[in-house]
């Protein structure tokens, strides 16, 4: 079953409007939850007075800071974010308060009678800014706003540097964008007496338990978190979003449940991509191979650490790139700033790191002569190869990527002028990528006396495919036909452990827990079989459902019936740990590298600055491809959704105030924007490792974009987006020097 | 007033609400969905009279008497009777034949802005049977996938365009 191209389990309930998303959730006796935000970026809170919203008939429970204990503060590693704003705002667009009302009008109404009061604070957006002497502090423990410095120091920088012929320093910027999920957030929560249930709209239904069983202060197992199909995550359903909120909310509704919807205009300020700034200093020898790096990462976290303790060292491994270079440093710090909290994005941090080493591998190639393929190719890891972590690197395969890319495009010599002012470029990108760890994927399968398996898996179907994927592989370890797999998500009561459905690890991850239980089962019921059959267990294999012998066979429904069982349950796990040093970011980062590549031919109007995507290849490594269709979904959506932060998407802030929440203002691609032509591939190892691929071929649109924009007309664009109009004023300044 | 939806007369308080919230909270058609409140979307997308509208961005009185699609009443739209694919959920009713192609491409991924590119693409081939790629791109930009199944999509458009002539 592993590398058939079935269609996705639910895909007629997909075309007819009929999954069940968290958005159509209706539980009896429903409330209407609805935040009320901070219009400050920074305050203190003088005044949350309810009694006028309290009094519109219909609203049922207000809740604000002085409804919390002392457990309401909540983080990944820096519990520094409240449940709602107690004492202090640190952002427009904060929750003060929230309402649960019989309907949308009162607990509108409420919101509007509600009187806050604010004692203004000086604010900071800009995260240099925020480090400096004097800058406002936000969080009084760390007066000069960093909440995070990861460090890795590898080699002898300043005598690598020596050696070098050349050094390059360049600085790239990211702005802050969304994942724009078009399913927005939805959570609904509902207590019977200390027992609480959460609907939530989550890519990590146990994380969120565990940090709810934290605020609350109850056991976990009094918690139980559903996570049904969602309408997209990319990332920003991550981590811990509004779960906390809802379920406080819901502990003021004696026992009604509350359904919160955020507004598109809510999502801009709910959680976004890290605004970056990355400067490279990068030692190179006339030969082409590289004597060292220095990296400088500023991440802008906003006003609360939220997921980035976690992200950011993942971001330090990340922002080094594939390529063989004896010493690196590098300092990769967070800050605070009066934004909203930043958390993962598709491809995480390396979405912004990439754009920063793969758009310098080009001006180094042109300054030093060297063709940008050949030059990529000549450094890029191989197997074997010790990373900058001082770990070895296995299953590498990005010479692999790059190449499959660059191949697809046609040997056009480029710059031509196509007619005016036209001009075609071509630009590559590679990208390097940990995955998380540690982390820990567990799987449980029921075998019935009729021979349907029940898988249980709290991997989170978001539309990826991933419990398609998993239905085959588990057909696969357990030797069944596909169509006797049933699937059951993640509901904590029913479904075993698992981290999160996050950095590609799912089909890695999950599914080796898969093939653990599918493995065990089948053990058992050729166990089983040997006595009925009275067979040796060595003689015996199973295929399609059934075990043989040399003459007989036994489906295993009848395994089942012959020994009085109504059913066999196996459980499976799969974990991994690494371990970095603090102080020098040496040891192991990840079990494995994502990896993948992009391969760009644009069109620039020099008159316009209209770039206009003629062709993109896309390669990933996939180690063993689980359903070729899926996967090529997955990696042509990673580059058309690549095209966005590209060309187009970012957040327009004026005093920490978002000026473009809405797909009007902030334009996502459409059809009209893809490719005229796309091809993505897959590539496979000997080794056949299951590797998830939901991000791969996304980090590398960026630069491989802005290569082939400096290569069709030789200007530069350092700062996503690449607009029109910051390729007006390159040119401009190019032709006024 | 009298919503006409998928063939049925309904009686509906509407008041000041949208289209898109009547069908949701009065009629619970939920295949409809809200992506962004303004119209930019096409998550919305119904078919008034034939033609596609962002229910979001119409009031419900706006449409008193006029014919409304959803994408739960295209199996009644199906102009013949379509095997059905074994999903083991004992479904037995038709698919219409974009989204029997949309299925067979598997041009979709949450599939949460699905029914508004099947409705949409609906409308673009009563209006042009044999659009070309361009026309198809220029008809479907009000509908965005942030999943990126573009590519699928025009396939699956140009396979029902190619099976109609």
């Amino acid at each position: 079953m592993i590398g058939k191209s079935v269609p996705m389990l639910d895909a007629r309930a997909r075309v007819t409007g009929a999954v069940d998303y968290m958005i159509n959730l209706r539980l009896p006796n429903m409330l209407v939850g609805k935040v009320v935000r901070s219009q400050s970026p920074h305050a203190k809170l003088l005044k949350v007075d309810t009694a006028n919203a309290m009094s519109v008939p219909g609203v049922v429970a207000i809740l604000t800071g002085a409804d919390l204990g002392t457990n309401v503060f909540y983080g990944a590693a820096i519990k520094d974010q409240g449940v709602v704003a107690v004492d202090r705002v640190r952002y427009v667009g904060e929750p003060i308060a929230a309402i649960a009302a019989e309907n949308e009008d009162a607990a509108e109404e409420a919101a509007m009678l509600l009187d806050i009061e604010y004692e203004e604070l000086p604010a900071v957006f800009d995260a240099q800014e925020a480090i400096q002497l004097g800058a406002p502090t936000l969080h009084e423990k760390y007066t000069n706003n960093i909440f995070m410095h990861s460090k890795l120091r590898h080699g002898d920088l300043e005598a690598a540097f020596a050696e070098a012929d050349e050094i390059f320093e360049d600085t790239f910027t990211s702005p802050l964008a969304q994942q724009s999920s078009l399913e927005p957030h939805v959570t609904a929560a509902q207590w019977d007496g200390d027992q609480l249930t959460v609907w939530a709209g989550t890519q990590a239904p146990y994380m969120v338990r565990r940090v709810l069983s934290e605020i609350f202060d109850i056991e976990q197992n009094k918690i139980r978190v559903i996570v049904p199909s969602l309408g997209g995550a990319y990332g920003g359903k991550g981590h811990i979003r509004i779960e906390p909120l809802v379920a406080a909310m819901a502990r003021k509704t004696n026992g009604r449940p509350v359904k919160f919807v955020l507004s598109r205009a809510e999502e801009f300020v709910t959680v976004t991509k890290h605004a970056a700034s990355i400067t490279l200093k990068t030692g190179v020898k006339r030969d082409g191979t590289f004597t060292a790096r220095q990296v400088a990462v500023t991440w802008n976290g906003g006003a609360y650490a939220d997921a980035s303790p976690l992200l950011i060292p993942q971001g330090m491994v990340r922002s080094i790139g594939p390529y063989r270079i004896p010493a690196v440093h590098v300092d990769s710090i967070g800050v605070y700033t009066n934004l909203p909290p930043a958390g993962a994005y598709r491809g995480a941090m390396s979405s912004q790191t990439t754009w920063a080493y793969e758009s310098q591998m080009d001006i180094i190639a042109h300054k030093m002569g060297f063709d940008p393929l050949e030059f990529r190719l000549k450094n890029l890891f191989v197997s074997g190869d010790q990373f900058a972590t001082g770990e070895i690197l296995h299953d590498v395969h990005f010479v692999e990527c790059l190449e499959a890319s660059a191949k697809a495009l046609t040997p056009v010599p480029s710059p031509i002028i196509v007619r005016g002012g036209k001009r075609v470029g071509r630009g590559y990108g590679v990208m390097m990528k940990s995955t998380v760890s540690t982390s820990k994927s567990q799987a449980g399968m029921s075998l019935a006396d009729d021979g349907i398996v029940t898988l249980f898996t709290s991997t989170v179907e978001m539309g990826q495919g991933a419990h398609t994927a998993m239905a085959q592989i588990a057909a696969e370890s357990l030797s069944i036909p596909f169509e006797m797999i049933r699937v059951v998500g993640p509901d904590t009561n029913i479904t075993p452990f698992d981290s999160t459905t996050s950095a590609s690890r799912s089909t890695n991850m999950m599914g080796n827990a898969v093939i653990a239980a599918g493995v065990s089962l089948k053990r058992k019921l050729i166990e089983l079989a040997a006595l009925l059959l009275e067979t040796p267990v060595d003689e015996l294999r199973s295929e399609n459902g059934r075990v043989f012998a040399k003459e007989t066979s036994i489906s295993y429904a009848e395994i089942l019936k012959r020994n009085n069982l109504t059913s066999l349950v196996e459980t499976g796990e799969y974990s991994t740990a690494s371990k970095l040093d603090p102080e020098t970011g040496q040891g192991i980062s990840t079990p494995h590298w994502h990896q993948g590549a992009g391969a760009a031919e644009v069109e620039v109007d020099t008159e316009t600055g209209r770039v206009t995507i003629l062709r993109y290849t896309a390669a990933a490594f996939a180690g063993r491809v689980v359903n070729p269709h899926l996967a090529q979904l997955q990696n042509d959506g990673n580059v058309i959704f690549g095209l966005g932060p590209t060309l187009m998407e970012e957040m327009i802030l004026d005093g920490g105030q978002v000026t473009n929440p809405n797909l009007a203002d902030y334009a996502i691609p459409s059809i009209r924007d893809i490719p005229a032509e796309l091809i993505s591939v897959c590539i496979e190892s000997d080794e056949g490792e299951l590797h998830g691929i939901g991000e791969m071929t996304l980090p590398p649109v960026a630069p491989a974009i802005a290569n082939a924009i400096e290569d069709a007309i030789g200007v530069r664009i350092k700062d996503l987006p690449i607009t029109a109009e910051k390729i007006l004023r390159a040119l401009k300044e190019k032709s006024q020097p | 007033m009298i919503l006409n939806v998928n063939g049925s007369r309904f009686e509906v308080q509407a008041g000041m609400r949208t289209l898109l919230d009547v069908l949701r909270e009065d009629l619970n058609l939920v295949g409809t969905k809200e992506g962004c409140g303004v119209g930019m979307c096409g998550a919305c997308t119904v078919l008034v009279d034939g033609k596609p509208f962002s229910s979001c961005h119409l009031l419900a009185e706006q449409v008193a008497g006029k014919e409304i699609t959803t994408v739960e009443g295209l199996s009644a739209l199906s102009p013949t009777p379509l095997p059905t694919l074994g999903e083991g959920q004992g479904v037995r009713e038709n698919l219409h034949p974009v989204q029997q192609a949309f299925l067979e491409h598997g041009a979709f991924q949450c599939a949460y802005c699905t029914p508004g590119f099947v409705l949409t693409t609906i409308a673009l081939l009563n209006e042009n049977p044999s659009p070309t790629d361009d026309e198809i791109r220029e008809y479907l930009s009000g509908n965005l996938c942030r999943c990126g199944s573009y590519q699928n999509i025009l396939q699956a458009v140009k396979t029902v365009s190619a099976k109609a002539r």
